[in-house]
């Protein structure tokens, strides 16, 4: 099992594996990418099982991401880690084929709610 | 009871100290809970020497800017907590960091101010914000964590102002030219 995380910062995409860890998912190897134009790229090449995706970045947003990536063929569960949860963002991001939205501040037991429909 | 002439209604900010407050305080828990407590100050307290500050930017119909000021000082133990690293950081590392700090508090606050548009990438700088006459502090918190002074500040354009508003931004990158 593999996830990739998308995120500019090295700073959250550190958080976001560490709550992977802290969620349980010690077993699932993880892999990273810089912005939505290297997560697009990254889900070609290394074909993950789930795709965890901040919303605002340089180069291509995650929005955008996802849909290149359906517009692509490319089906991979998808949920973002985003400091926007308000209702709007959540039903732009459902609308888009994301799976869910995990707001942060975030915990632990967030991570594990949210992905244990995917990863189980 | 007299009839009001603006012909644009005026709300009450939606955006205040108390919400500012409960959305730091969540960002601590989760990230800062293993570390020593944000202390809240009673009175206003302007941090004197080095800064580094980390803004966001807001754009819709109320343009605005939430900012994080840390004393220079506290800005590595800082990046530490939230890294849990204890090797060296970068300079890289520490703005990344910050900037983080007010992204996580930016996109709550946006949460809450209606008809927002989007929320912009995170500026380090080294010196506050200047936001335009337009804007008005909408909400301010002053905190010490480990002898540091943190301050947190969200700067809304009031809604009759907000059409003819414009924000000078902090730099993107680094900053220290800014």
């Amino acid at each position: 099992m593999k996830a990739l995380v998308v995120d500019d910062s090295r700073v959250m995409r550190q958080i976001v594996i560490r709550t992977l860890r802290q969620a349980g998912y010690d077993w699932v190897d993880v892999v990273q990418a810089e912005n939505g134009k290297e997560g697009f790229d990254a889900v070609k090449s290394e074909q993950p099982d789930l795709v965890l995706s901040d919303w605002n970045m340089p180069e291509a947003t995650g929005i955008e991401m996802l849909h290149n990536l359906r517009a692509s063929g490319q089906d991979v569960p998808f949920g973002f880690v985003t400091s926007e949860g308000s209702e709007e963002m959540r039903e732009k991001a459902a609308a888009a084929g994301a799976l869910f939205l995990i707001a942060k501040p975030f915990t632990p037991e967030a991570f594990a709610e949210a992905l244990k429909p995917v990863l189980g | 009871m007299t009839q009001s002439t603006e012909t644009v209604p005026v709300e009450p900010d939606s955006v205040e100290d108390e919400a500012l407050a409960q959305i730091v305080d969540a960002m601590w828990m989760s990230y800062f809970g293993h570390v020593e407590p944000l202390l809240a100050a009673f009175e206003p307290h302007d941090i004197e020497g080095a800064v580094l500050c980390a803004s966001v930017g807001i754009s819709g119909a109320r343009p605005g800017l939430v900012s994080v000021v840390v004393e220079k000082a506290g800005a590595v133990p800082l990046a530490a907590a939230l890294l849990q690293e204890d090797g060296a950081l970068t300079d890289e590392d520490v703005y990344d960091s910050l900037g983080e700090i007010a992204n996580i508090v930016g996109g709550n606050v946006k949460a809450l101010v209606p008809d927002a548009g989007a929320l912009g990438l995170p500026g380090i700088a080294a010196a506050p914000p200047l936001p335009s006459s337009a804007a008005r502090q909408a909400a301010r918190l002053d905190a010490n964590w480990q002898g540091h002074w943190l301050t947190f500040v969200v700067w809304l354009a009031a809604p009759a102002q907000a059409m003819h508003h414009d924000f000078h931004h902090t730099s993107t990158d680094t900053g220290t030219e800014d």
